[in-house]
């Protein structure tokens, strides 16, 4: 019995369609559940055809999108499939994902919808190797991921978490195998009380995660800096279109333009200012620049842009001085031309006309956002295979919950399971890690 | 040159049960040991069982195997553990007649046809890989030939005991121990370890004040191990008691003040102990805020008033054991007639062998029990019975035998030792195994019946024992779905044991489903179960209160198969392809899994490892 698999098939976040996919016995059952249209409620559903209809997002939210269903054995990976085809955006397509995987749905492990139809015969020998190299690359891509995960606040409290979770265990595990031993027993209180914090403690990360994916705040990031410094150029390189306005006239920018990108799950929300500027008899650049100085204010992090191909200016420092008490980089544009600038501490240098090394400054705002822990609304970075995982982790813990009153090897058995599904993200899950708590907490044997 | 078809090096519990298996099995077995007096010699506990380890006597017993049989002939007392704890984790533990113990198991491999006792100190192994016969010369200068050999030498390559400053080499209880063959096996390629292990001083009972100690004794209504042990045969159990004292600050006093004496920190040992079953000494340090340690006094034998003092091994010098000895309670006056020392043994590091115990390299040489860097009588037995299981299907040219994790405690162990490998002697623990609820001490027979009958161990006495079983079970559980009334005395049931009464007429699976509520009781309550066996009855009770949680373990059990399904050639080059990572294929180069079940466990291997490799494993037997 093999499970039904879902992934998401198409570059997140790119792309004005994106494709979600299913492959297995019951896929067609899942989609029923969460995909309307009259063939699927006459139950008259063609394989191979393409059809409109709703997929249920939430109660009273729908999404419009195509869905085609492929009748095994004429399929990829030889199984039944289905394909939806949704409006691209990460929001929508990972909320898809989500509801599928809550109707049954289980997360695709890498390159396995090509293993399956290797595994079915529909690969032939030759591409075998083109299949290991798809795992290989899908996996590495998950583990840079996780790696920068790693380095987070999630791994990091997911770990304290099954630390805490590894010492009740080996409590448990200790009167269970040592029972004529007179050590303190682990109170049934004790675990319960522990199972409820760490409960609690998943759906804040839930939460969070959500927050982090979905909800439209984001990490504001205000782009300062003296009048033609590039500040617009960096922008639309960042978001990757034209919405300010660029021109060689100072001052161009007289409003407060906010453009949205997405970084590894992370929403950013860019705020170009007009130009700081001490001395404007321009009323409208003016409110402009006083505009500015609230953003920055009110901004997470502070990109400071400096031009290289010139010296720093009064205006420069000046803004310095304003930024200095918040979490500012420092940037320096048009290193295409020639440098006059004296090296910054700390600098990151882009040339925003050529575009280049323009995703070093995502990447150096995304470490800040993990690293310093600044405190974006409690964001907390997680992938789809994480989120799936920790909410297996609530699931266990209310059948352990259930069974509390059961006999003490029924409550160890369901508290393992949790221990090994945490261990799934801190990637613990050796079983004599237990054990060797077990012998260095308590005093045992003969 | 004198010919076998099967050799066994040790007859301890391990060699004892391989060559047991050997000869029922057909096969013309010597087994040769440094001391015939030390036949299945309990050289430590006086004891059989104990969590996990009654499970794994439970399942050397359903296959066909001694040890059940040899404890229920010699016990002194038994008890079950964690009674109170649910039934995965509740285990027999006897304290065994050592000197029976030792005589039963004797006079059993004595009148076993196929089977030759023989006294010899084995000094070398000489394989040939073409014909895959070996030579086994010993000390005295005979030369025996066969093409299977078990080697189960226990603690006895190259041992030295040591008390204080004093080292001997010698075995354990001053045996004389094996010098010759640990270089014999290094000729073999086969890379040796060193391990530590040790046990405590035993007094004599008269010298014993047993009346300030707290006494423990055996359960009145328990009575054997074995599946085939008729009660009714078997004469009523004296339950010698065992008593408990305790260390208090004066012991812990002594130890303290003679630390720089103990070989354990002072450097004299450097073999590796187990961590589950520390010296005294090493409790003291590293748990120095405990004030007192729990020690059991265990009688070793009715024929002797030797008292083994469980919980106090040491390897402290025999003044400093004198006093520390004479601190505790009840034991002031306490006459020491045995020292308390530690011993280190060479023994083979397990990786290199198949979980056939068959070890790489050499078809035909198989290894069992503390000589594959184990621990305790009882994984010794579970090795054994395998070995001795496989180089009989090695003999006659069928497939292997290989216990899967979920068969039982057995296949945890191998599966744990011959994948991971081990660093210090390996101990069994209920919390080793992951299918623990069902790995159950009282379902071995279910378990494992069939698969000792295949392996042609299992008599047909034993069998009909499990067929009967079963047909009860099937009895048994048809009457579940029964629906009784809620007369006034049901009503009154309820209450009694503290149950909400339910409102309409139930059946008995819904009464046994309430925690308070078993099959006994509702037996004494409605009398339709009269006539059926404890056994076949606490089974159905099991699988009735714990269906859920049963079917969830049967679930994960079967995900699991699906990869201990998809077999490894043994020609599978792992270097050949590109894609799988040079560090994982390194390892499993090393270790040679079976399938990519055992691969998936190999300490390295990623679970992309893992996906790499099965497509790669598909590739090869494709292009076959």
């Amino acid at each position: 019995m093999t499970k039904t698999i879902t992934s998401i098939s198409t570059p997140l976040g790119k792309g004005a369609i994106s494709i979600v996919r299913m492959s297995g016995k019951d896929c067609l059952n899942i989609a029923k559940k969460v995909f309307s249209c009259n063939a699927f409620i006459d139950n008259n559903i063609q394989p191979r055809f393409l059809y409109l209809g709703n997929f249920k997002l939430e109660d009273n939210l729908f999404e419009k999108c195509l869905c085609v269903y492929f009748k095994a054995p004429n399929s990829y990976t030889g199984e039944d499939m289905i394909e939806f085809q949704v409006h691209g955006g990460s929001v929508i397509t990972q909320k898809v994902l989500d509801v599928l995987l809550n109707n049954g749905g289980g997360l695709a492990e890498p390159g396995e919808f090509s293993k399956r139809a290797f595994e079915n015969g529909k690969i032939t020998l030759d591409e075998a190797e083109a299949i290991v190299d798809e795992i290989n690359a899908e996996s590495e891509s998950e583990l840079k991921a996780s790696l920068n995960v790693a380095d987070g606040k999630l791994k990091i409290k997911i770990k304290e978490l099954q630390n805490s979770l590894t010492e009740e265990i080996a409590s448990i595990e200790a009167t269970l195998d040592y029972p004529e031993e007179d050590f303190e027993k682990s109170a049934k209180e004790a675990i319960v009380k522990k199972l409820h914090s760490i409960s609690s403690q998943i759906s804040e990360f839930l939460k969070a995660s959500e927050n982090a994916r979905y909800i439209q705040k984001g990490i504001n990031i205000a782009i300062v800096g003296a009048p033609n410094v590039g500040k617009s150029s960096i922008l639309n390189a960042l978001v990757g279109n034209e919405r300010a306005i660029v021109t060689d006239i100072a001052g161009t920018t007289r409003d407060i333009i906010e453009e949205q990108t997405l970084f590894k799950g992370l929403k950013y929300n860019f705020i170009d200012t007009a130009g700081i500027r001490n001395q404007t008899c321009d009323q409208v650049e003016k409110i402009g620049i006083e505009k500015s100085r609230k953003s920055i204010d009110s901004a997470d992090i502070v990109l400071f842009v400096l031009d290289a191909s010139r010296e720093l200016q009064s205006e420069d420092t000046e803004i310095l001085e304003l930024v200095k008490n918040k979490n500012f980089i420092t940037i320096v544009n048009k290193i295409d031309k020639k440098r006059v600038l004296q090296p910054q501490p700390n600098e990151i240098k882009v040339s925003a006309l050529q575009e280049k090394d323009i995703d070093k400054i995502k990447e150096v705002i995304y470490n800040k956002v993990i690293a310093e822990e600044l405190d974006f609304s409690n964001i907390i970075v997680t992938n789809e295979r994480q989120i799936a995982i920790l909410k297996n982790c609530k699931n266990i813990i209310s059948q352990a919950l259930e069974s509390i009153e059961a006999s003490m090897d029924i409550l160890a058995m369901q508290i393992k399971s949790l221990w090994n599904e945490l261990g799934k993200i801190t990637g613990e899950s050796e079983n004599e890690r237990i054990i060797d708590l077990i012998f260095s907490k308590f005093c045992l044997g003969k | 040159m004198k010919e076998f078809d099967a050799i066994v090096i040790g007859a301890g519990h391990a060699g004892c049960e391989a060559a047991l298996a050997l000869a029922r099995t057909g096969n013309k077995t010597l087994l040769l040991t440094l001391s015939l007096d030390a036949v299945a010699f309990l050289a430590c506990n006086p004891s059989i069982g104990g969590t996990a380890k009654g499970q794994l006597v439970s399942e050397v017993d359903a296959l066909g195997g001694e040890m059940g049989v040899n404890i229920d002939k010699t016990m002194l007392q038994i008890r079950m553990l964690n009674s109170g704890k649910g039934p995965a984790v509740q285990s027999l533990r006897a304290q065994a007649d050592k000197i029976e113990y030792h005589n039963e198991m004797k006079k059993t491999l004595e009148n076993t046809p196929n089977l030759y006792l023989r006294q010899g100190e084995v000094i070398d192994i000489i394989c040939d890989e073409v014909t895959e016969e070996k030579i086994v010369k010993t000390a005295v200068g005979i030369e025996y030939k066969a093409k299977a050999v078990v080697l189960a030498t226990g603690v006895y390559l190259k041992s030295r005991i040591i008390i204080g400053d004093y080292t001997k080499d010698v075995g354990p209880n001053g045996f004389s121990n094996a010098q010759m063959l640990s270089d014999s096996l290094k000729r073999l390629g086969i890379k040796l370890l060193r391990f530590k292990t040790g046990t405590p001083a035993r007094v004599n009972s008269r010298s014993i004040d047993f009346s300030q100690l707290e006494i423990q004794e055996g359960e009145k209504d328990i009575q054997s191990f074995s599946f085939i042990t008729d009660e009714k045969d078997k004469k009523e159990l004296d339950q010698t008691p065992c008593y408990l004292t305790y260390t208090n600050l004066k012991t812990h006093q002594i130890i303290k003040d003679n630390l720089d004496k103990a070989p354990v920190f002072s450097g004299l040992i450097k073999g590796v102990g187990p961590r589950y079953c520390p010296s005294i000494e090493t409790k003291i340090v590293r748990f120095a805020d405990k004030e007192r340690h729990q020690l059991f006094l265990e009688p070793e034998s009715v024929k002797t008033n030797e008292i083994y003092i469980q919980g106090f091994s040491t390897s402290m010098p025999v003044d400093v054991q004198e006093d520390m000895v004479h601190s505790l309670k009840g034991l002031e006056n306490a006459e020491i007639m045995r020292d308390s020392y530690a011993i280190e043994y060479d023994c083979i590091e397990p990786t290199q062998l198949n979980p056939t115990l068959e070890i790489k390299g050499h078809k035909g040489l198989f290894f069992a029990g503390q000589i594959n860097g184990t621990s305790g009588y009882e994984e010794a037995a579970g090795q054994g019975i395998i070995a001795g299981i496989n180089a009989n299907l090695y003999l006659k040219n069928q497939p292997q035998l290989v216990l899967k994790r979920s068969d039982g405690y057995i296949g945890v162990l191998i599966d744990d030792i011959v994948t991971k490998g081990t660093n210090e002697p390996y101990r069994m623990m209920t919390s080793r195994a992951e299918y623990r609820l069902l790995l159950r001490q009282d379902n071995a027979d279910l378990r494992l019946t069939e698969v000792g009958k295949q392996v042609g161990l299992v008599d047909e006495k034993r069998y009909n024992i499990y067929l009967n079983k079963l047909k009860q079970i099937e009895e048994i559980k048809e009457k579940l779905a029964q629906r009784v009334k809620i007369s006034d005395t049901v009503y009154a049931f309820y209450e009694q044991n503290g149950e909400s009464v339910p409102k309409e007429s139930v059946s008995i699976k819904d009464m046994l489903k309430r925690s308070n509520i078993d099959i006994f009781k509702v037996n004494e309550l409605l009398k339709i179960f009269d006539g059926y066996s404890r056994d076949a009855l606490r089974e159905v009770n099991i699988m009735t209160k714990y269906e859920g949680y049963l079917n969830q373990q049967q679930e994960d059990i079967e995900k699991s198969l699906k990869n201990e399904k998809i077999k490894i050639p043994e020609d599978f080059d792992y270097f050949k392809y590109h894609g799988l990572r040079h560090e994982a294929a390194e390892k499993l180069a090393e270790i040679k899994p079976l399938n990519i079940g055992q691969a998936s466990r190999v300490s390295g291997v990623s679970p992309a490892d893992i996906a790499v490799l099965s497509v790669l494993v598909k590739k090869h037997l494709k292009e076959k």
